[in-house]
């Protein structure tokens, strides 16, 4: 990789532009990461005061009430306001950019959709300062405890929160029709299905996701608030309703989600193994279409989430089937990640670094989903920190190191600076200690009977839950680093030429950062396979020339 | 003002359809329907799961549901199905009255529905919070209501813009997208009729 | 699409069989360790979960260090040189291995399905649609022959935030649960207000308590001692306090305690919230609105939930 300097024959756009209402893919895109890193630290915050009051026995930090506000905070916060506008982030930048397009299908409809997160961003921070706080009854608000509003206002902290969920369904969906629109009618000539990159299969996997799963959360969201504010019975037995109803509803949408979130980062991973081992993405096709087989079976799992609910033995065993069938189509991606490794030239750079410790969590992650989706064992530990260190290790540990590892590898094409390795080397290593020290112990801790959600625990616990505060605090310093390199590379770091890491693209065949309108009229024609490392063609028609013309500007001084 | 480099001979449309980002509309309107059709199957399995699990389903005082008047309604609602149809071929074949006369009507059509929606509700002896059954029959009828209400506002929009000179290829796909929704909207009551008037539990 | 089958010489071979025999060596170690990591084992169940979370333990050792082993050997032995910016060899695929990484798994995660379907059906763990049938004498019974001691049935009142345990054919409640070691037991699991979890981990089970529902839930206790039970779904601000003990005691010794507790007249049973609740104005950050807590339950024995308790 090597600095350049850049042609100055046009005015730089201004700063100002990422604080408007801008329709262009990459300025919304930087939007929504930024601002859902924003939530990130708040989000993290409260995981800090959680596992300060975790790490003695008893509810000594903060009042129980404070504590169960706090916790369901962060999960929603987590989820609502981070990795779903984090990834919506990634698809803006890079959906356009790798199929050649020049923006989105609906650009104004993708700023609406980014504006409406602080929207109910701020429905949502606010709800903490209405009197009764926020809501408190975890991230899943389960009736009838979440309907029980103590103070009996009509402006309640449960309420604001189920508006600012609607509000990110419809944030969601607009954004999921227009990714779809976008992936299935802007690509490039020659760009046929099966040579679109990964990325852009998995982002239509997980949108389509969207499309077919948050329908069904709004629907039970919106019945949970009439029940709230309205007086209706739809899940209150005094009513002849049925809380375990809201439970189908919560959960048909919530577990598609959770493949929303790791569909994108099996992308990220299937983008980076090839540039950083030289070598072809092993079986792409099959990768491509083992998602959509995730997308099917995603869809007929929920009920592993009920398992203790009070649903039937057959509805139980059904689900326990479909559910252990997901390891199917995930397994072919792991392996074929291996392939992709085996044999290759590997480079340890910090995207790379990220990619390998999101592998090892995910696998480890996988291994005890297995565990869980087999009722006997599920019985013993549903809704015990078993869960917890499992879903933190999928989405800490595995996801959130994806978006890290694309947010590094991707930082030059977007930004026109190089991210500083060192301080990303050092991002990487505590983030990697520091979350297997926290949700590590969490496995033991669960095993023996620990329920989650507590604020308070028998002290046979002690051990484990010391060792995963002390993980939650690593992980707590592990951001600085990574704030630090962000900010000061993009302000000062050495510019970037087109393609530092010297991938095989479209995205890599425009300037770093790109035009606002990327390759415009003149759409290079793709005319070979994606991932072609060591197949020496190019993949694009005349390629050369639009690396020379490329190069030439940027040593023009 | 692009610093994306010409080479020779590719300068292509953006898409495949080839017109700009019109073509892309229906497609993300299409796909739109879709997603919306699943809070309406969500709460069609809601309703069915508490009306057949439902110890007494009827509220106290309530017999029953008055089915001839919401059965005109269908009617009503589906030929207006038709007429909208009629009014997209008149537009097709460029007659810009014949369209504006049989869009008009639709409207009227759904009006007249959802004043008929209205009054039925005026006349009901039970209310939203007269347990589940009350619960699911204002969600289900109000939340098609809107979509009905929602579908004579985009009509007349397209009514409207109809006559804007020079709006002919473009509107196209506004109406289309606009007579889809409704088509959307008729489908749906004929299921909801079904589900509440046609299958009555006692 | 260029593919390639590794060719393996002898050595490697034999390398390669050594370090598969070491991690089934492990990984058979490691299934060993699992049940040291759960509770004893106190119910019927117990045994039946702990087989398999060892088994799955000892599956998911094998898989996990079998695929960290190539990523550590990739890292190590597959590094590009230091000036090396080549590509490397360009293998696309191969679909022989596909179709082996898709079968073989798929094998496996049946295989364990089957497994787990077996030891669910044994659990005998009835949800609210299964009814037991007692007129046929020989019908299993949680896992038990019907010519055993009819079962004996405990009301169990979930509250925000205690536990009432009501046995009707001794006319005796209380707020510490008893149980008669090796009697098959059928709790009939009511709430009062929102949904709560019935949670023994010394046993192994769990059942949702759903208000307005009534949910018949058995177990047969196998080892005496004193066992916690912990509400397992999130209920409300005391929902971690919603803790009661379960003493598990031989058949003569439950016998008694029923019989003496009959003969005490009732008193405030167990409830951890309601002491918190009425110290809570008198703190310096009394937190937000709460539900207050239901007054605790009018019981023959209170019983004690701060002795030690095995599990």
């Amino acid at each position: 990789m090597t600095s350049a300097t850049f042609p100055s024959s046009e005015p730089k756009p201004s700063w100002t532009r990422y604080f408007s209402f801008n329709t262009d893919a990459k300025v919304i895109g930087i939007q929504y990461i930024v601002l859902s890193f924003f939530y990130f630290l708040i989000g993290g915050l409260l995981a800090m005061i959680i596992r300060g009051e975790l790490i003695t026995p008893a509810a000594d930090l903060v009042d129980r009430t404070v504590y169960n506000g706090i916790y369901t905070m962060h999960g929603t916060i987590m989820l609502f306001l981070f990795i779903f506008p984090v990834l919506n982030g990634l698809n803006n930048l890079l959906i356009p950019t790798m199929i050649g397009a020049p923006d989105m299908a609906f650009p104004r409809l993708n700023a609406v959709a980014f504006w409406l997160v602080p929207i109910f961003g701020t429905l949502l921070i606010a709800s903490f300062f209405v009197p009764g706080g926020p809501a408190y009854s975890g991230w899943w608000s389960y009736p009838p405890v979440s309907l029980q509003n103590p103070l009996g206002n009509l402006l309640s902290g449960q309420g604001l929160w189920i508006t600012a969920v609607a509000l990110s369904g419809v944030s969601s969906i607009m954004g999921a029709v227009n990714f779809v629109t976008t992936i299935i009618r802007m690509r490039a000539p020659g760009m046929t299905w099966f040579r679109m990159p990964v990325f852009c299969w998995t982002a239509l996997a997980a949108q389509s996701l969207q499309l077919i799963g948050l329908p069904a959360l709004t629907g039970g969201a919106v019945m949970l608030l009439f029940d709230l504010i309205a007086g209706t019975s739809f899940y209150r037995p005094e009513g002849g309703g049925d809380p375990v109803l809201y439970q189908h509803f919560f959960w048909f949408y919530s577990h598609p989600a959770v493949y929303v979130i790791i569909l994108p980062v099996f992308g990220v991973f299937s983008e980076l193994f090839p540039v950083y081992a030289r070598k072809p993405l092993f079986g792409y096709v099959y990768v491509a279409l083992a998602s959509f087989i995730i997308v099917g079976l995603g869809l007929i799992v929920w009920v592993h989430h009920m398992f203790p609910s009070g649903v039937a033995q057959w509805m139980r065993n059904l689900f326990m089937v479909t559910t252990m069938l997901i390891a199917v189509p995930t397994g072919v991606k792991v392996f074929a990640w291996l392939g992709t490794l085996w044999r290759g030239k590997l480079r340890l750079t910090t995207p790379m670094l990220f990619c390998l410790g999101g592998l090892f969590n995910f696998v480890f992650a996988g291994i005890t989903g297995i565990m869980l989706a087999t009722v006997p064992v599920d019985i013993h530990v549903s809704n015990t920190y078993f869960v917890v260190g499992h879903f933190h290790y999928v989405i800490y540990g595995a996801a959130v190191m994806g978006v890290f590892a694309a947010i590094y590898h991707w930082f030059p094409k977007f930004t026109g600076r190089m991210p500083y390795e060192g301080l990303g080397k050092v991002h990487f290593l505590l983030t990697f200690v520091g979350a297997n020290l926290n949700f590590l112990p969490m496995h033991p801790a669960g095993l023996m009977g620990m329920p989650r959600r507590v604020s308070s625990y028998d002290p046979e616990f002690a051990f484990w839950n010391v060792l995963a505060s002390l993980g939650a605090f690593l992980l707590g310093v592990s951001i600085i680093p990574f704030l630090l390199n962000m900010v000061s590379s993009w302000v000062r770091g050495p510019k970037a030429t087109h393609n530092p890491w010297n991938a095989i693209g479209l995205e890599w065949l425009l300037p770093s950062p790109p035009a606002e309108d990327n390759f415009g009229e003149h759409v290079p024609t793709v005319i070979s396979r994606p991932y072609g490392y060591g197949l020496g063609q190019p993949l694009v028609e005349n390629q050369a020339a639009i690396e020379r013309e490329l190069t030439l500007q940027e040593a023009t001084p | 003002m692009t610093t994306a480099i010409p080479p020779t001979g590719s300068i292509t449309p953006h898409g495949e359809g080839g017109e700009g980002h019109a073509n892309h509309s229906l497609t993300g309107f299409i796909i739109f329907l879709c997603s919306e059709s699943v809070i309406f199957l969500a709460f069609f399995s809601g309703y069915a799961v508490l009306k057949t699990s439902a110890l007494n389903w009827l509220p106290a005082g309530v017999e029953g549901l008055e089915w001839r008047m919401p059965l005109i309604n269908t009617i009503v609602l589906v030929s207006s199905s038709g007429t909208i149809w009629l009014a997209e071929t008149f537009m097709a074949r460029g007659n810009l009255w014949g369209f504006r006369a049989l869009w008009l009507l639709t409207m009227a059509l759904g009006g007249y529905f959802l004043y008929g929606q209205a009054v039925e509700w005026s006349e009901l002896a039970f209310g939203f919070t007269s347990g589940t059954f009350g619960g699911t029959f204002y969600l289900l009828t109000g939340f098609h209501g809107l979509h009905v209400a929602t579908g004579v506002l985009l009509m007349a929009l397209m009514l409207i813009k109809s006559f804007l000179p020079g709006n002919y290829a473009k509107g196209e796909q506004g109406v289309q997208a606009t007579s889809l929704f409704w088509h959307f909207v008729d489908v749906i009551w004929i299921i909801l009729f079904v589900l509440i008037y046609v299958w009555q539990r006692h | 699409m260029t593919s390639s089958t590794p060719r393996l010489r002898p050595l490697p071979l034999l390398g390669l069989a050594l370090w598969v025999g070491l991690l089934v060596l492990v990984s058979v170690w490691m299934s060993r360790q699992a049940y040291h990591w759960l509770p004893v084992q106190a119910s019927t169940a117990a045994p039946l979960v702990d087989g398999l979370f060892s088994f799955e333990t000892g599956v998911g050792t094998f898989v996990f260090l079998g695929v960290i082993s190539v990523m550590i050997w990739v890292v190590l032995m597959h590094r590009a040189e230091k000036y090396d910016a080549s590509d490397a060899e360009p293998i696309e695929g191969n679909t022989k291995l596909e179709v082996i990484w898709t079968a073989i798994p798929l094998v496996l995660v049946m295989g364990i399905a089957v497994y787990a379907i077996q030891v669910n059906t044994r659990l005998g763990v009835l949800g609210p649609m299964e009814h037991i049938h007692p007129g046929n004498a020989v019908e299993e019974v949680g896992g038990y022959p019907g010519d055993r001691l009819p079962p004996e049935t405990v009301e169990v009142i979930a509250r925000q935030w205690s536990w009432e345990f009501r046995y009707p054919a001794a006319g005796v409640s209380s707020t510490e649960l008893h149980l008669a070691i090796d009697q098959p037991v059928t709790f009939r699991l009511v709430s009062d207000d929102v949904i709560h979890g019935f949670y023994i981990p010394a046993f192994r089970l769990k059942q949702d308590v759903v208000p307005g529902t009534a949910i018949d839930f058995n177990l047969t206790p196998t080892r005496e001692g004193r066992y916690r039970l912990r509400d397992s779904q999130f209920s409300g601000t005391w929902f971690a306090a919603n803790q009661a003990d379960v003493v598990v005691e031989a058949g003569d010794a439950h016998a008694a305690w029923l019989k003496q507790a009959a003969a005490q007249p009732l008193q405030s049973g167990i409830s951890d919230a309601v002491q918190e609740y009425a110290v809570r104005d008198r703190k310096s950050n009394p937190g937000w609105a709460t539900v207050p807590p239901a007054p605790p339950p009018q019981v023959n024995v209170p019983g004690s939930n701060t002795l030690p308790h095995d599990a």
